[in-house]
């Protein structure tokens, strides 16, 4: 069904029985019941059911303390590079060797993602950044969220992915962020519009007193179920509102579906597991969003950042490990693919304030059932040699796994599409999706 | 069909200004629609919004001092802005600053001293030397906001707000070819000026090689502390040692010792054939789609360009002979500012929304003036959070290309926080920083009306107070509907004024509003 008729539908059929005087409660069953029929149609005509969960660790990860070199030259330079900062040894979480032989460690506060990995659920990929590194969060951003390197392009990669795939879908909710009042830039679309939900509780519309909103709620219908088709910018605008009272509708309602279990408790005071329980009631309500968005901020630690980078790795891991617990129990987890990512990894050199500056490249994890766990390439060299000269981060060098290469896999093996439209060209793919 | 004179002169005020309340188009008629615009055009006869004391105070602080503060005075400072373009006499001024905010996209993201943006602010005003890091009011010698054109190209590259953005500061002597950095001489060609093609020829209007050859000529230009003792480098600053002197081959010329021989060369430049110069359509590209319509017509575009390049003798390279030519009648771009295409046919930027909000309601009948924004913080930070979600956050440009105008700005997110402001503005009490409703009620003369049932009646007045065009039977008809739909448990003396609030939510949230 394209866009006019499902609109020709909410317009005519479903909302011409809102007549004065309709109670709320038959009223939003009459919602419901339009776009339930509407929405169950078009997923089961979808070619794919896969779900992808972005989530973005704002400020730029130290990637060296992430992932820990343990044996070779690079665990014996990185505790010398990093008197203060580095990692004790005995405090590093083994996780298996690279294929350089590097044994690596994953950073204390990732015991919950330790316990996934042993699973066979994460994979760890090494290195990961872009040529010609650029070190303002802004740019380096701007070239993540667009996977153009030149900075030029103004729609995000998986905005790009949403026009491809869903030129002529039918659904407000098919990619939603929920990374504060902000879309974030890789969700931007020239057709699809995507909500940026600060919090689904308050998606919304506010009206006060309560006693008049069903009152307001069809008056405001009304004014925008008015066709006045030769104007046409009044015509669109009207037509988004629609949109968005639809997607509202969807949401609220849908989102009643989920019910918690005792054994599954996000802690509120971690603001991305009450994200992320917000993923999962949308998933668990089934309305055909595809891409989600999270983010988790305060990763640029350039003073004293011991204690502040454990408690941000610890409810990086804490939060996914408990949504993934909640993917297993709701029947969900075989759709969905998290993926990590960060501006750029730091300086190998800690800074006088013990922290560290911007750098290059970072590692970037996959989670989920279907992802083949384990370590992808190789931890960066840290050898004087393989350092920018004067700023001390890891070359982008032949070892290096291109950004595009994670996202080329995700778009060809995951959403199973052409990746060289979106990407600008054919970037090598990694081994780390499971048929 | 043509427009009616209230609706010209309301259309007019939309657009020069920020809104058309009934008694500001009583006023302009009684004046009539050519002096209004003269009026408009010659601003400075009115008295200019004051500046804020807090935010001069904020330019002389220590930077640690001033760091404590940072959010502080960005809220200080947008709040300054919305109010003066609320409360201004000046309305046309406003508009041009918004205009170059847009054009001139800088964001504070890119500044490590938010001072700067205040100052860039003011320097859009034509109230700054960045010579000298002082404001003046004006400065003399400043061209913005509607002066000559070539020179705010000066004035706007040496604003060391645009000198940290772009990086110019870090721009020295190279080599015969290109300066070291060229990113603020490539965005003064493609975004500031012409852009990559002539608007209506179609034809690049430079080369790579015009940028690289262009960023010689930017080198040396620094930005240094305004004065030993202070922290803040608010000044523009040359350094001999670090500039390339020339000559330059740019935009088919060759010569020039400074950045004068870029400026002089944009401001002129012709593609071969091309009767207009490409920064004149580009500026008149500009100017129409943002008073008039979005995609003017080459003969417009032409139109514009022709006044800016001083075809008929006049000045050269002035925006207010620009902006004279767009609004007053009896030419053909004054036509199609007039005509049924224009009419209704801008989407408000949030900015826009949020203004024209305010200024409707809390428009003052016995001193015809609005009120404006108050100080309260609650307000602020309602107002704030609500221009994020619309998309536009001031002084924070998505990029340096600006915000996509137009029917961008609705998006689902956008839809509910406009509705959402609206409600949530309409429902804060007064003493937080919420509109005086009982106010506009008695001066629009409701009460009565509500309480004798003439539904209608209500509607319609507060139609013609908030939207640009009288409702249509089905709008007016679904309101009456809402005012007479009953509320449980609501006091008589309660619902008077609940269901006026709603009535003027819904009108902020009808597709109408969203629309000047």
């Amino acid at each position: 069904m394209n866009k006019t008729t499902r609109r020709e539908f909410i317009k005519k059929s479903g909302l011409t029985l809102l007549s004065v005087g309709l109670g709320q409660q038959a009223f939003l069953r009459q919602v419901r019941a339009a776009s339930e029929s509407v929405l169950t149609q078009a997923a089961a005509l979808s070619p794919v059911d896969r779900i992808l969960i972005v989530i973005q660790m704002d400020g730029g990860n130290d990637g060296l303390n992430t992932v820990i070199p343990l044996t070779g030259s690079a665990a014996s330079l990185y505790r010398q590079y990093r008197p203060t900062l580095a990692i004790p040894e005995e405090n590093v979480l083994p996780i298996g060797t690279d294929a350089a032989g590097t044994l690596l460690g994953f950073h204390p506060s990732l015991s919950p993602l330790k316990d996934l990995y042993a699973q066979g659920h994460v994979a760890v990929i090494q290195s990961v950044g872009y040529p010609n590194p650029n070190r303002s969060h802004f740019a380096s951003q701007d070239i993540w969220h667009t996977a153009d390197p030149q900075g030029m392009k103004r729609t995000g990669w998986l905005g790009d992915y949403l026009d491809i795939a869903f030129s002529s879908a039918d659904n407000p909710l098919l990619a939603v962020s929920l990374a504060g009042g902000r879309l974030p830039l890789t969700l931007r679309a020239e057709q699809v519009l995507v909500p940026a939900i600060s919090n689904v509780a308050n998606y919304q519309f506010r009206t006060q007193p309560p006693g008049d909103h069903e009152n307001k709620m069809q008056a405001f219908l009304a004014l925008n179920r008015e066709a006045a088709p030769e104007h046409v910018l009044r015509e669109q605008i009207r037509l988004i509102a629609l949109d968005t009272y639809e997607s509202v509708q969807m949401l609220q309602s849908g989102i009643r579906r989920y019910t918690s279990d005792p054994a599954i408790t996000y802690n509120q005071q971690n603001p991305l597991a009450r994200a992320l329980q917000q993923v999962a009631q949308i998933l668990a309500a089934d309305l055909g969003t595809r891409i989600l968005y999270v983010s988790i901020g305060g990763f640029d630690t350039h003073q004293s950042q011991a204690t502040p980078h454990a408690t941000l790795l610890s409810r990086l891991s804490e939060a996914v490990a408990i949504f993934y617990a909640d993917l297993v129990r709701l029947g969900l987890d075989d759709r969905v693919l998290m993926m990590t990512w960060s501006e750029f990894g730091r300086k190998v050199f800690e800074n006088g304030n013990q922290g560290t500056d911007h750098g290059t490249v970072g590692p970037q994890f996959l989670i989920g059932t279907r992802v083949k766990g384990g370590i992808v390439g190789e931890h960066p060299s840290l050898r004087a040699e393989d350092l920018n000269p004067g700023l001390g981060d890891p070359k982008f060098s032949a070892r290096a796994i291109d950004f595009r290469s994670t996202y080329a896999t995700i778009l060809e093996q995951w959403f199973l599409v052409d990746s060289r439209e979106i990407l600008g060209g054919a970037f090598e793919l990694l081994d780390v999706i499971r048929a | 069909m043509p427009l009616d004179e209230y609706d010209k002169i309301a259309h007019l005020l939309r657009r020069a200004g920020f809104t058309a309340h009934p008694d500001e188009v009583e006023t302009a008629t009684a004046r009539g629609l050519q002096a209004t615009v003269e009026d408009l055009l010659n601003f400075e006869k009115f008295p200019d919004v004051p500046p804020d004391p807090e935010l001069l105070a904020a330019l002389d602080l220590s930077q640690d001092d001033f760091n404590r503060m940072r959010g502080d005075f960005l809220t200080k400072l947008t709040r300054w802005w919305l109010h003066a373009m609320a409360t201004t006499a000046r309305p046309l001024q406003e508009k041009m600053v918004l205009f170059w905010h847009g054009l001139f996209a800088t964001s504070i993201t890119g500044l490590e001293f938010w001072q700067q943006i205040y100052l860039q602010n003011e320097n859009f005003r034509g109230n700054f030397d960045p010579d000298t890091g002082r404001l003046l009011r004006p400065a003399p010698g400043n061209p913005f906001p509607v002066g000559n054109f070539r020179r705010m190209l000066e004035y706007l590259s040496k604003d060391p707000a645009m000198l940290y953005w772009l990086d110019n500061q870090f721009n020295v002597k190279k080599n015969s070819e290109v300066g070291s950095n060229e990113n603020y001489a490539r965005e003064l060609h493609e975004l500031f000026s012409m852009g990559v093609e002539d608007v209506v020829a179609r034809v690049p209007n430079y080369t790579e090689r015009d940028i690289r050859q262009a960023s010689r000529a930017l080198t040396g230009w620094r930005v240094l502390p305004r004065a030993v003792g202070f922290t803040f480098p608010r000044v523009f600053s040359f350094d001999a040692q670090r500039h390339d002197f020339g000559p330059y081959e740019h935009l088919g010329k060759r010569g020039g010792t400074n950045a004068d021989f870029i400026f002089d060369n944009i401001v002129r430049h012709r593609n071969p054939g091309q009767k207009q110069s490409a920064v004149g359509r580009f500026l008149g590209y500009r100017l129409f789609t943002f008073f008039g319509y979005e995609d003017p017509e080459p003969e417009i575009i032409n139109a514009l360009a022709d006044v800016f390049d001083g075809a008929h003798g006049e000045e050269p390279f002035n925006i207010r002979n620009m902006l004279r030519t767009i609004f007053t009648p009896g030419n053909i771009v004054s036509e199609a500012f007039y005509s049924e295409r224009a009419f209704r046919a801008r989407v408000k930027s949030p900015t826009e929304y949020v203004v024209s909000l305010m200024r409707l309601l809390t428009f003052d009948r016995t001193t015809g003036r609005p009120d404006g924004l108050s100080r309260s913080s609650t307000a602020m930070r309602l107002i704030q959070n609500a221009m994020i979600q619309m998309g536009q956050q001031l002084f924070a440009p998505p990029d340096v290309s600006g915000w996509r105008e137009g029917l961008a700005w609705i998006t689902t997110t956008s839809v509910l926080a406009r509705f959402n402001f609206a409600n949530d503005v309409l429902s804060l009490g007064v003493a937080q920083g919420g509109i005086d409703l009982a106010r506009l009620i008695a001066q629009a003369g409701l009460q009565e009306a509500m309480q004798q049932n003439r539904y209608g009646e209500v509607v319609d007045i507060l139609a013609r107070w908030l939207w640009p065009a009288p409702p249509s039977t089905e709008a007016r008809e679904a309101l009456i509907a809402y005012l007479q739909a009953p509320i449980p448990n609501v006091s008589p003396s309660a619902l008077v004024t609940t269901k006026i609030r709603g009535l003027i939510h819904l009108m902020l949230a009808a597709p109408d509003f969203q629309l000047c």
